[in-house]
């Protein structure tokens, strides 16, 4: 008991809640199933119809995009587990527990952040890689064309997607932050990600251009896509669009955080 | 030293703590004594820094709480033992805590041990009872080896064994040289477990010393009897007494001394055959010091703007 902690002791406590409780496992297993699984399925799917399909269909087929379609549920997954790692301490009344060890609530948020901003970073990446590799075999065995990492749009594609999954955990988790309720970010999260994007396709097509882009799903397809499409960023800069999110996200729930009672 | 310095706390229009200021000696048990909802929790809920005050504050050897490199080596806090995960283990909880205040891991062990939970040191708090969760959140308040330790009702929900254990451990924390701080709604519990105790209603502090000057400067009640109880009543009356009858012939009289009481008896010519004056209990004291505060209380949150 000589020393004075660091922000590494409270990153190191906060890991250790991290996988202390049972429900981060029944989440990762969701995260994995999902990605993993439908990149199974979707490709499965598709090589089962290819025979049927059109030579435009062929044409337009996109064997990268198509095995990591998984993402785009996984998101939901990582989302809820990102928000879960805050709110839940709130439901059960543990961050006061926790804010007693703790005081310093930048400090909290910084070591939550750094526990997630690991543990997702790699995860996400060994799943989409698997759901990359196992979607292209499947493809390879019914001749179909398939993709290779050694092409450098393809790797950096599928590097991106688990961008994507580990910036949707954080901004789960500052919704949280800001929220403070499990059931409640959830539903802000789903809203952002889902219903948005039905309002949005009913504004009038020139409005549109201007603004779907810049949703959160819009800016995932961006980054993960080999090439850039009319009306949405280039990977870099939806990538950065969607940092800046993240950190907004963050430093607004932080600074409630150290404004309101626990 | 724990020192409650000016503080102020507002909840939206409800003034919960009002402008308390004392200080918390070490080696002794002090008792933090108020009715349900005078601001006992908020101060504890201060100190260690869960709520912003509104004005003033709380500090630990003149640091604010988040001030403080590893809080829980200078502070040990009991204020909600159901506060915790209930997914995750009982030793985990702690070794989580230990970490955060670089607090070695064999420590958590040792409280363990000494609360007396080890033996379910794996199983998850969720299933604990209120009991044994105040055990274990006594053993996270220890984690760390405090100088000062604080405890929001801690009784509740321990049974007599229990309550007994924590007495005497609250003494003996006392005893090497800790300042131990622990509030109650209960008076009989404050009576026998505290040294000093500070006694608080609607925010405001009323008083504050050891039981017996809190029992000495208050006045008791006279328990008289006569035949004539019912003319006595009239005389005890007159003399500004307020008198309440007890069984057949006796009159419980307070706001009168038993010399007071005895001469008016003589003067009207009624024969008394019992008088004996009944000291209050601190009971007694703090219904009518916390009586007077509810009033008082009342007229503050009117005037203030």
């Amino acid at each position: 008991m000589s020393t004075s902690p660091t922000l590494v002791d409270t990153t190191r406590s906060e890991f250790l809640k991290f996988r202390t409780v049972r429900a981060t496992f029944i989440g990762l297993a969701t995260f994995i199933f999902l990605t993993i699984g439908l990149a199974v399925l979707i490709t499965l799917v598709i090589k089962s119809n290819w025979s049927h399909r059109s030579v435009t269909d062929r044409l337009a087929f996109d064997p990268v995009a198509t095995s990591l379609v998984g993402v785009f549920f996984a998101e939901f997954a990582v989302g809820v587990m990102g928000a879960r790692f805050i709110t839940s301490e709130y439901a059960s009344g543990a961050i006061r527990t926790t804010l007693a060890a703790v005081p310093r609530r930048v400090h909290l948020v910084l070591s939550k952040v750094i526990v997630l901003l690991i543990t997702f970073a790699i995860l996400s990446e060994i799943v989409v890689f698997i759901a990359f590799v196992v979607g292209q075999m499947i493809y390879k065995s019914g001749h179909l064309p398939s993709a290779s990492l050694s092409d450098s749009t393809v790797l950096r594609a599928v590097i991106m997607a688990g961008v994507y999954l580990t910036l949707l955990t954080l901004i789960g988790f500052g919704l949280g932050l800001i929220l403070r309720t499990t059931s409640v970010t959830i539903s802000v999260y789903v809203t952002l990600l889902l219903i948005i994007p039905i309002i949005v396709n009913f504004l009038p097509s020139s409005w549109q251009d201007h603004t779907t882009k810049y949703l959160p799903s819009n800016l995932g397809a961006s980054m993960l896509s080999p090439t850039q499409s009319s009306n949405s960023f280039a990977w870099g800069t939806a990538t950065i669009v969607l940092v800046i999110y993240t950190a907004v996200i963050i430093a607004a729930g932080t600074t409630l955080m150290t404004r309101r009672d626990a | 030293m724990l020192k409650i310095d000016h503080l102020t706390k507002r909840y939206g229009e409800t003034l919960a703590v009002n402008d308390l200021d004392f200080e918390v000696k070490p080696g002794v048990v002090t008792g933090f004594l108020g009715p349900n909802g005078s601001g006992k929790s908020t101060t504890m809920r201060v100190i260690i820094g869960l709520d912003r005050p509104t004005s003033g504050r709380a500090t630990i050897d003149g640091k604010t709480y988040d001030q403080l490199k590893a809080p829980l080596r200078e502070v040990g806090a009991l204020l909600d033992a159901k506060a915790l995960d209930p997914s995750r283990s009982a030793r985990n909880h702690l070794r989580a805590l230990a970490m955060a205040n670089r607090i070695p891991v064999k420590r958590v062990d040792e409280v363990l041990e000494f609360v007396g939970v080890a033996s379910v040191a794996h199983k998850k708090v969720g299933g604990f009872s209120l009991g044994m969760s105040q055990r274990l959140g006594i053993a996270g308040a220890l984690l760390g080896d405090p100088g000062i330790l604080l405890f929001d009702e801690p009784v509740n929900g321990l049974d007599p064994e229990g309550i007994r254990w924590i007495r005497d451990f609250f003494r003996s924390l006392a005893k090497e040289g800790r300042t131990v701080f622990v509030s109650s709604h209960l008076m009989s519990e404050m009576a026998v477990s505290a040294d000093q105790i500070i006694v608080i209603g609607r925010g405001k502090f009323i008083t504050s010393g050891t039981v017996d000057d809190l029992t000495a400067n208050a006045t008791g009640t006279v328990f008289v009897r006569s035949a004539d109880a019912t003319r006595l009543a009239q005389v005890l009356g007159d003399a500004h007494g307020v008198i309440e009858p007890v069984n057949d012939n006796g009159l419980s009289v307070s706001g009168l001394t038993s010399d007071q009481v005895g001469d008016a008896a003589f003067a009207a010519g009624i024969a008394v055959h019992e008088l004996t004056p009944q000291r209050a209990s601190l009971e007694d004291v703090f219904m009518s010091l916390t009586a007077d505060s509810l009033e008082y209380g009342h007229k503050n949150i009117e005037t203030a703007p």
